[in-house]
């Protein structure tokens, strides 16, 4: 059987065998791993193949059309069976994702894990944050109701305010000057044709870069050893994966996927908010003038972008202070202040 | 020792491997059913509901009268042993059948196909009769049976 | 090693545990699959001359309201279009051709089209006092009083739901069953009831409100799906009665009705309670009236709180009509002696000293006491609402009388100057009385130690016995509800709590009382402001120290 197939694929299977052993089951991890909380930046590759596996599903139903979108997801929802568990699994995923991220980011910070040589991987990093946003920002758009739209029409509307490509971009975004059934095709497509093969893409490179370097060490605790990824490793995903899927599961139950009122164009209700993981950037905008806002913005995520290289910079000039730790602690207020206020007022 | 220990630790392996083959197996199986009724249209429960095609007094023995229910033509037969009610699509290639009230009978322009009024094939090649309707009076009213269509979906 | 392989067996069985975790919250995501209510609009299928009406009123955007409510209605799912009721015949009152066809159109349908198929349930409908014209038959000319224009949207609107058609046919089955949706659950709305049954003359809406069972309601009946059917002897699905479970949905022993007489035993919105005998020769008396309500509130509760709640609830009727015979006595007195004096016009009466008078003060104190307070104080007894029974009820009445015989005593009237001028507190009871040895709700051992009339009467149970005896007698009460009446008598003392002794937790709160009326003295009744009040009369006599107006 195998002789048969080999003759019809013809691999060196002994050196497939090789490759395998020496890329997955040997793959080093250092010792600081065995701790769970060192071992779970596999969490947002996890829930994305989640994502991906809910969201092939979920389009065999839904219909992007601003007459049936609305009432496609209320069929998902309602009628087909288990439509409520995929698509909480998708709605409860993609939250979790931008938790996951958040934590992620945190960890490598305080662990200073982008220092050299590792600073690519880490703007690697910031590009899969951003792709995440974008995907949870199109899919949201593509639910049609009442908050979604709005959210579109006002998410939208800030690409207007940057400087000289402001109206091009909001145009392109919109498909149109205004939000319009072009908008919602558009932001179906970029959600499930364009996203996904750039965040693979950039999840591949990331693990690339990663496993070219190794995993990082941690600072002043060089020298630990390594284990190799299967088995100890591997069941850790494996934990990890069973874990995710289940609360998924029990949250959809518990909180269950809502469908909210129908876009109504005409009429913008009375409370808009985006999703919770804006809330930072809304606040912020709604804080100072819009201008203002949108510059410093785009300042925070050049200076989120290029730390690596800021922490490096201003290390030789400030050597007894410990940047990251800085960095980082401003990065976790920030957030939690910022989205904390806006979910207090209304 | 070691003898004694081998059976023993092996013993165990195999239990959790046991405990982990078989819970992944359960586990993930259960999943992939969901994700099968999800997948596939759900068509098990079919419901059937009246709804009303003619009064009584509106149909005199012997005659019919034609009407459609949604895009379906359909034809009420008054027959001396009460109502029958006919698909007007012909069984045999699904042309629409016309009444024809001086010959009491309903005639396939398509084949000449020819159908009694109590829908048994008279000539032609129709394979079999038309395809009647379960027909209920209530109140001097006829109903027959319909699927129970449920919102656009469906 | 060792150690090594142990990490790893825990790390499975942990994946097995996970495993297991993740079955058991599939299990249960199926269980709310399964229980998952799907929203099954059924497809509505229009056909026919009706396909042609909504086109052609859509395209107009005419009455487009009424056609998209008859989607929602079972009727449309049932191919059961506009011309099935609207249709009409060359020359029927109500017919009109359609302008844009050559249709002939019913302007209004009557029970007589709705019979064709719901023909028990208008039968049922004109079987019932929500048919029955009295309002027509039985008063005097109220539009003297209320003139013809205020009649049309004020006595018609409500009475319509008993109109008699140029087709003879009597009623009108969309002021309950709002058209065109016609929809079980808006019906079953106590508000539907309530459109009506409102306001001074028979708060029966807010009598309900006020019960147990509205409160309820209130609570939880959001959630009720109300579109339930009791047609064939169905179980109520509904935690509380609203006003159909009891006075027409069925249950399993009772059939539904659409009349809502059937389980009447009184005719208590009449100027005299009495026992009903409308149609009985169809419906039975009012025992087997009775008997059908009785079915119906022991779907949920033991039948001793039934029957002696009933049994209240009627003693409190017949009470009724002893206070009514004070003020008709009084009225007819007054108008025979020609202190009052009816309305009239070429020797024809416009009021009547016994039903309604509508200018003279005994008059209108007679018209209250029968229609406002009256039917307050006896539906609030009936249907669970003390405030009705107590405040809007007996306490209006009496002031009713008080005014009456004042008023009768300014005018000179000596049997009605003594009744004023007696201090003696049996004063407020020139009439006999009904009594029932306790109530349905439990014993209480102290409050009926304390009645006037239990203290000062010792043959006071022998005249109520004697008086429900009566009732009795005359058929005013069932033979086995004087049964139950002779059980609560032999044992009163049990009944009435007297044989027990709360003498000691009585005077505990007794105690605290003494103490509120020591505080309220201390703090407000001695309390002299300083300001002066801004008019106060020139000489004024209060209790024991004279003042006059300004400085000493």
């Amino acid at each position: 059987m195998r002789q048969w197939l080999l003759e019809r694929f013809p691999i060196d299977y002994q050196k497939f065998i090789e490759i395998n052993e020496k890329i997955f089951i040997k793959e080093p991890i250092p010792y600081h791993m065995k701790s769970w909380f060192f071992a779970m930046g596999a969490t947002p590759l996890i829930l994305f193949a989640f994502q991906v596996v809910t969201g092939i599903l979920l389009t065999f139903y839904y219909v992007p059309s601003p007459d049936l979108a609305y009432e496609s997801i209320r069929h998902i929802t309602e009628d087909v069976r288990f439509g409520f568990l995929i698509r909480g699994i998708h709605r409860w995923g993609s939250n979790l994702m931008i938790v996951a991220l958040f934590l992620h980011i945190v960890r490598v910070v305080f662990t200073r894990a982008y220092r050299a040589p590792r600073e690519l991987n880490w703007i690697i990093g910031v590009l899969l944050l951003l792709t995440t946003l974008t995907f949870a920002f199109t899919g949201y758009s593509l639910l049609y109701n009442q908050l979604s739209y709005w959210a579109t029409t006002v998410g939208t509307n800030l690409f207007k305010s940057l400087p000289l490509i402001g109206s091009t971009i909001l145009n392109f975004l919109r498909g149109g000057e205004h939000v319009n059934p072009n908008t919602l095709t558009r932001f179906f497509m970029v959600h499930v044709g364009l996203l996904p093969p750039i965040m693979t893409l950039l999840v591949f490179l990331h693990i690339l870069v990663l496993r070219l370097h190794g995993v990082a060490e941690i600072e002043g605790r060089e020298g630990e050893g390594y284990y190799s990824f299967y088995p100890s490793h591997f069941y850790k995903i494996i934990i990890a994966t069973l874990f995710l899927i289940t609360t998924m599961s029990a949250l959809s139950i518990i909180f269950p996927p809502g469908l909210g009122e129908p876009a109504t164009p005409e009429e913008t209700p009375l409370h808009i908010k985006p999703e919770w993981y804006f809330y930072p950037v809304y606040r912020w905008l709604k804080l100072v003038p819009l201008n203002v806002g949108i510059y410093t913005i785009i300042a925070g995520l050049i200076v989120l972008t290029f730390w690596p290289f800021i922490d490096e910079l201003l290390r030789g000039k400030l050597p007894r202070i410990k940047l990251n730790y800085v960095f980082g602690i401003l990065f976790v207020t920030i957030t939690i202040v910022l989205t904390v206020w806006e979910a207090m007022v209304f | 020792m070691a003898e004694e220990n081998v059976p023993k630790t092996s013993r165990r392996i195999f239990l959790a491997n046991l405990v982990m083959g078989g819970g992944l197996v359960i586990g993930v199986g259960a999943f992939l059913r969901d994700i099968w009724q999800f997948l596939y249209p759900d068509i098990g429960r079919r419901q059937f509901t009246r709804f009303m095609v003619a009064k009584v007094k509106d149909i005199p023995i012997g005659k019919a009268q034609k009407l459609e229910i949604g895009r379906v033509p359909i034809h009420v037969v008054h027959l001396a042993d009460g109502f029958k009610v006919y698909s007007g699509i012909c069984t045999h290639l699904g042309c629409l059948v016309k009444w024809e009230e001086n010959k009491n009978r309903f005639y396939c322009p398509c084949h000449k196909g020819i159908f009694a009024p109590d829908g048994k094939v008279l000539s032609g090649p129709p394979p079999r009769p038309l395809d009647e309707y379960k027909v209920t009076i209530e109140n001097e009213l006829v109903f027959i049976e319909v699927e129970k269509r449920k919102g656009r979906w469906s | 090693m060792n150690a090594q392989n142990d990490t790893l067996t825990a790390q499975k069985i942990l994946i097995g545990i996970f495993s297991f975790l993740l079955v058991v919250t599939l299990i249960i995501v199926a269980g709310v699959e399964m229980k998952k209510t799907r929203v099954e609009k059924p497809e509505i299928e229009i056909t026919g001359v009706t396909k042609q009406c909504i086109s052609c009123h859509e395209k107009k955007g005419m009455a487009v309201g009424t056609t998209n409510q008859w989607k929602e209605s079972v009727h449309a799912e049932q191919g059961i279009g506009c011309i099935e009721c609207h249709e009409a015949q060359e020359g029927d009152w109500d017919a009109f051709k359609c302008p844009e066809s050559d249709i002939l159109v019913a302007r209004h349908p009557t029970p007589k089209d709705c019979a064709e198929c719901h023909e028990q349930q208008v039968q049922e409908f004109a079987d019932s006092k929500h048919a029955h014209q009295f309002w027509l038959i039985k008063n005097t000319d109220r539009s003297v009083f209320e003139f013809p224009i205020v009649t049309r949207h004020g006595c018609e609107q409500c009475h319509q739901i008993g109109n008699l058609w140029p087709d003879n046919s009597v009623g009108e089955c969309d002021a309950c069953h709002a058209k065109h949706t016609f929809s079980k659950a808006i019906a079953r709305q106590p508000e539907t009831c309530g459109e009506c049954h409102i306001g001074p003359d028979h708060p029966h809406i807010e009598i309900y409100l006020e019960s147990k069972h509205g409160n309820i309601f209130k609570a939880k009946g959001k959630k009720w799906d109300m579109n339930y059917s009791t047609k064939n002897n169905q179980k109520i699905p509904i935690d509380a009665p609203v006003c159909t479970t009891c006075h027409m949905d069925g249950n399993e022993t009772q059939p539904m009705t659409h009349n809502v007489s059937a389980r009447l035993a009184w005719d208590s919105q009449a100027a005299w309670s009495y026992r009903t005998v409308w149609k009985q020769e169809k419906l039975g008396n009012w025992q087997t009236k009775r008997a059908r309500l009785e079915a119906i509130c022991k779907s949920c509760h033991a039948p001793d709180f039934v029957e002696t709640y009933m049994l209240t609830a009627d003693l409190n009727n017949l009470q009724y009509n002893e206070l009514r015979r004070m003020f008709v006595y009084w009225t007819k007195k007054l108008t025979e002696n020609g202190t009052i004096k009816r309305l009239e016009a070429d020797g024809k009466f416009y009021s009547d000293p016994v039903l309604n008078g509508w200018d003279e003060e005994p008059e209108i104190l007679m018209y209250h006491a029968w229609h406002h307070e009256g039917r307050r104080f006896r539906h609030g007894a009936e249907m669970m609402a003390a405030d009705y029974t107590q405040w809007h009820g007996i306490w209006e009445l009496q002031m009713d009388m008080n005014e009456m015989l004042t008023w009768a005593a300014e005018h000179g009237d000596k049997e009605a100057k003594e009744w004023v001028e007696s201090t003696h507190p049996s004063k407020w009871v020139p009439f006999s009385l009904y009594d029932i040895p306790g109530n349905a709700w439990g014993i209480n051992s102290m409050s009926n130690k304390l009645p006037f009339v239990y203290n000062n009467y010792p043959d006071y149970w022998d005249r109520i016995s004697a008086n429900v005896k009566t009732a009795f007698e005359k058929g005013l009460l069932s033979e086995k509800q004087w049964q139950l009446w002779m059980k609560r008598y032999e044992n009163k003392e049990y009944y009435l709590g007297t044989k027990f002794n709360g003498d000691s937790v009585y005077a505990y709160y007794k105690a605290l009382d003494d103490v509120d009326t020591k505080a309220f003295q201390e703090q407000v009744v001695g309390l002299k402001l300083p300001g002066e009040p801004f008019w106060q009369a020139k000489k004024k006599v209060y209790g024991n120290g004279a003042y006059s107006n300004g400085k000493k």
